[in-house]
């Protein structure tokens, strides 16, 4: 065991930190515009897309080298790149499984933000249980006809492009029929309709597919075989940053210190309250655990080694453990904790939250609910973690039962 | 960055490992319920010959670190190893050491390390409290004699020590301020033993009284009225080496009820099918890798003396006491009325986390260390 940070680790954080001091926006950024520059302004500093190969600009850094680009940027109140799926899954799944033309046309574009992406998997029927989707997509000559609606669709509003997974074989168990598909978001037959969320915004969208006619170039890896490609994108999501999640955990809570000390309930300030004390220590060994596990987990990255399922151990500690976190601050906070604007100066949070709206302990405290049901939610990693790092047997389920009915009549080849 | 163990770390555990499955599989911790000492000398005699102890080479130690001895006392968590090895090494050992004193540490580590001498530490007293400010007993000094009154509770084996070092204070003294750490022989006029039972039957323990025990001055380890220092070092290494033995037992807990819910079935199923239990055992999972990130980033920064080693201690104990209640209790629900047999191994383990719970702090004691270092600014700090 040695967890010191090299020499190298410590002076290129003190070269992120220094660009970041300099160049971090003063003011809020509003427009699309906007933040796309910001977005391509930490490109050009080399802090996107970071591991990513260099011959598609990336510059093959090491995951510490990531890991702290995302703390540096956390700890600057950096606001985040605005092409965010785009680096963390489109990206990666392009380099991995993408054609040499798709890479080209695609992946500078992702880089720079001159085109968005958004990641069209979940519908109104298919949320944890991916692999039931409807939405078609249909061979039609060199081309494909997508028929069909997604849902929750984080920034579909604002996208370009979006990677879908599609059926393109009805007849197939439900895992082997689903294709992974690049679409322009331009193409007539798109409709976007956002939503507003729990938080007042409205990030996310219905997306539907009329007719949409797509390039059969565009399908990426081998037909029919979206699914595996998908796993892989979902463990890019899983468990990956999770150092730049404690450090904004880290960042509230610190701010926090500073209110408690100025705050006073029932003529007492809030530091003074041995019951807010317990808590502020609990929260605070809670977080430091997350920290050190982050560190276990990058170290193992650091040796080449990737996540596998441990990786759902990760993502169940990090949103579980924001949202036990969130409700203490909101205890403490009291009726300010609630407030989401005009607060008195000692109290507000500044930090924004990652999908741009204005810091505030409310929007931390509704974001923390998200956490748990996106990207694999809580149930599903306990799923994982019962079935595949503890090898217990899997649940009857009764898609399995059905399946397992098909099967037997027509001694086909059944999923699961 | 390195996280996990190197070659010689993956070794030592193997070593020990081997050797407890050997000389003390549970067979033989039963064996020991009924003992008077609670131990078998000879199984400790060459445990610690195995030369694995974090004392000085010139003392006969293995100058091993704390992660060396977190590795060893998660082992002997899984066993659950009944013996002195604790307050030995860990508590009295760590006094010594970090008092500094080379003439104590000649005259009593030699022996530690071949097995010869079994120490213990006495520090709680009847209020239970682990500071301090829960000393009471007193030490007075005349010439070259040393008098000593007060007290103690829950002493670990002392029954089985050959020398128990006492923490007294001097009178009028308060908080860290005048404490004293005395070496006190157990056959010496004035002590007496009092056993305790308790519910971990493994962990023989005694109240201890002393009544005007009389002793040459040369028995004060370190300074007089200055062992504060030591004794919070001591603390930090009590706190992660007791956080190590739970993960030890927390683990085996979870494999064991693991194994039973691949077996046994209800309801025409195995009950590991069962989302109630497996999501169970997933969490369960989860606590007990998120204590071993705690545990041994702890011992890891007791070693490197790193800014936040206070912290790391307290964020260990209190997260393995929280860990290592849910993880062994719901072994027990997981395994139904097995579970709750004296029969089965599974209970050994219950009892000896719920025992480290309430010793080496409790979570209220440890996360109120934890605000305090927080608010002293003795946080590890990214840039570290
Ligand atoms: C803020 C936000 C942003 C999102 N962004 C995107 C996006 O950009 N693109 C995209 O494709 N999707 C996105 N999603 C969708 C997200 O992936 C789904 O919400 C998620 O997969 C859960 O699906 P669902 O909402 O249909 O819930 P359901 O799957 O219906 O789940 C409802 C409840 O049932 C539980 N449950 C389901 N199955 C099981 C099981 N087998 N065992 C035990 N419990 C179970 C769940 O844990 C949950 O508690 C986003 C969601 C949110 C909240």
């Amino acid at each position: 065991m040695d967890l010191r940070y090299t020499e190298q680790d410590q002076a290129f954080r003190q070269q992120v930190r220094a660009w970041l001091e300099e160049h971090v926006p003063r003011r809020k950024l509003e427009s699309l515009d906007e933040k796309k520059a910001w977005h391509r302004k930490l490109y050009e500093a080399g802090y996107l897309g970071m591991g990513w190969p260099s011959e598609y600009g990336g510059r093959d850094a090491r995951p510490m080298e990531q890991a702290i680009v995302g703390e540096e940027m956390v700890r600057a109140k950096a606001p985040a790149p605005v092409n965010g799926l785009g680096i963390s899954i489109v990206g990666p799944t392009l380099i991995h499984h993408g054609t040499e033309e798709q890479k080209q046309r695609h992946i500078q574009k992702i880089l720079t933000a001159e085109e968005i992406w958004c990641q069209l998997y979940s519908e109104p029927n298919a949320g944890s249980d991916l692999a039931s989707l409807q939405c078609r997509a249909d061979v039609d000559g060199d081309e494909f006809v997508i028929n069909g609606q997604k849902v929750w669709t984080s920034g579909a509003h604002n996208s370009d492009w979006g990677l879908m997974l599609a059926r393109t074989d009805r007849s197939a168990p439900k895992h082997q029929g689903i294709s992974c598909i690049l679409v322009d978001m331009s193409s007539p037959g798109v409709e976007v309709r956002p939503l507003t969320q729990l938080s007042g915004s409205s990030e996310f969208s219905e997306v539907f597919f009329t007719n949409v006619r797509v390039p059969a170039d565009n399908l990426v890896g081998e037909m029919n075989a979206g699914w595996r490609i998908a796993q892989t994108t979902l463990s890019y999501e899983r468990g990956g940053n999770t150092l730049s999640r404690y450090t904004r955990m880290q960042e509230s809570y610190n701010r926090l210190l500073e209110v408690v000390r100025t705050v006073k309930r029932n003529g007492t300030a809030l530091i003074d309250d041995p019951h807010i004390r317990w808590r502020l220590g609990k929260v605070f060994a809670d977080m430091e655990v997350l920290r050190y596990a982050s560190l276990r987990i990058l170290s193992r990255l650091e040796r080449g080694e990737r996540p596998g399922p441990e990786a759902s151990i990760a993502k169940l500690h990090y949103s579980e453990l924001d949202k036990a976190i969130q409700e203490v601050f909101l205890d403490i906070l009291g009726p300010y904790g609630q407030q989401i604007a005009g607060l008195p100066d000692e109290i507000a949070l500044e930090q924004d939250t990652e999908e741009f709206e204005p810091g505030s302990w409310a929007y931390s405290f509704a974001w923390s609910r998200a956490g748990t049901i996106y990207a694999g939610s809580s149930e599903i990693q306990k799923n994982i973690l019962g079935e595949r790092v503890l090898g217990l047997p899997k649940e009857v389920r009764a898609d399995r039962v059905q399946a397992a009915a098909q099967k037997a009549e027509s001694g086909g080849n059944g999923e699961n | 960055m390195q996280f996990d163990f190197n070659e010689d770390q993956v070794m030592l555990r193997n070593l020990v490992r081997e050797f407890l499955t050997d000389q003390c599989p549970t067979s033989h911790v039963r064996e020991m319920l009924t003992s008077d000492s609670g131990f078998d000398r000879d199984v400790y005699r060459q445990f610690v010959q195995l030369g694995i102890l974090p004392f000085p080479e010139r003392y006969g130690g293995g100058d091993l670190g704390m992660v060396e001895q977190a590795i060893i006392l998660e082992e002997m968590g899984r066993v659950p190893y009944p013996g002195p090895y604790f307050p030995t090494v860990i508590l009295a050992g760590s006094a010594l050491q970090s008092s500094g004193d080379e003439n104590a540490m000649a005259r009593f580590l030699p022996d530690v390390c071949n097995g010869d001498l079994v120490l213990t530490l006495a520090f709680m007293e009847d209020d239970t409290g682990w500071s301090p400010n829960s000393i009471n007993a007193e030490v007075t000094k005349d010439g070259d004699t040393v008098t000593l009154n007060g007290r103690k509770r829950f002493v670990p084996f002392a029954a089985s020590a050959d020398v128990i070092l006492v923490v007294a204070r001097e009178p009028g003294s308060t908080g860290k301020n005048g404490v004293s750490l005395i070496a006190v022989p157990k056959d010496s006029p004035g002590v007496s033993f009092g056993q305790e039972k308790m519910f971990d039957v493994t962990q023989r323990t005694s109240t201890l009284t002393f009544d005007n025990v009389s002793l040459p001055a040369e028995n004060i380890v370190g300074t007089a009225g200055e062992a504060g220092r030591a004794l919070e070092s001591t603390a930090e290494r009590a706190a992660v080496g007791a956080a190590a033995e739970m993960l030890g037992a927390s683990r085996r807990s979870l494999e064991m009820a693991t194994e039973y819910a691949k077996e046994r079935k209800q309801f025409g199923q195995y009950i590991g099918q069962f989302q109630a239990v497996k999501h169970m055992l997933a969490e369960m999972l989860e606590k007990v890798e998120n204590g071993h990130s705690a545990v041994y980033y702890a011992a890891w920064a007791q070693d490197d003396n790193a800014p936040d080693r206070a912290l790391a201690a307290s964020v260990a104990k209190s997260t393995m006491n929280q860990a290592s209640r849910k993880v062994c209790g719901d072994a027990v629900q997981v395994m139904g009325g097995i579970g709750f047999t004296w029969e089965h191994d599974l209970h050994f383990y219950f009892k000896r986390s719920k025992h480290l719970e309430v010793h080496y702090g409790d979570v209220d004691h440890h996360y109120a260390r934890v605000l305090d270092e927080v608010l002293a600014g003795r946080t590890a700090g990214a840039e570290v």
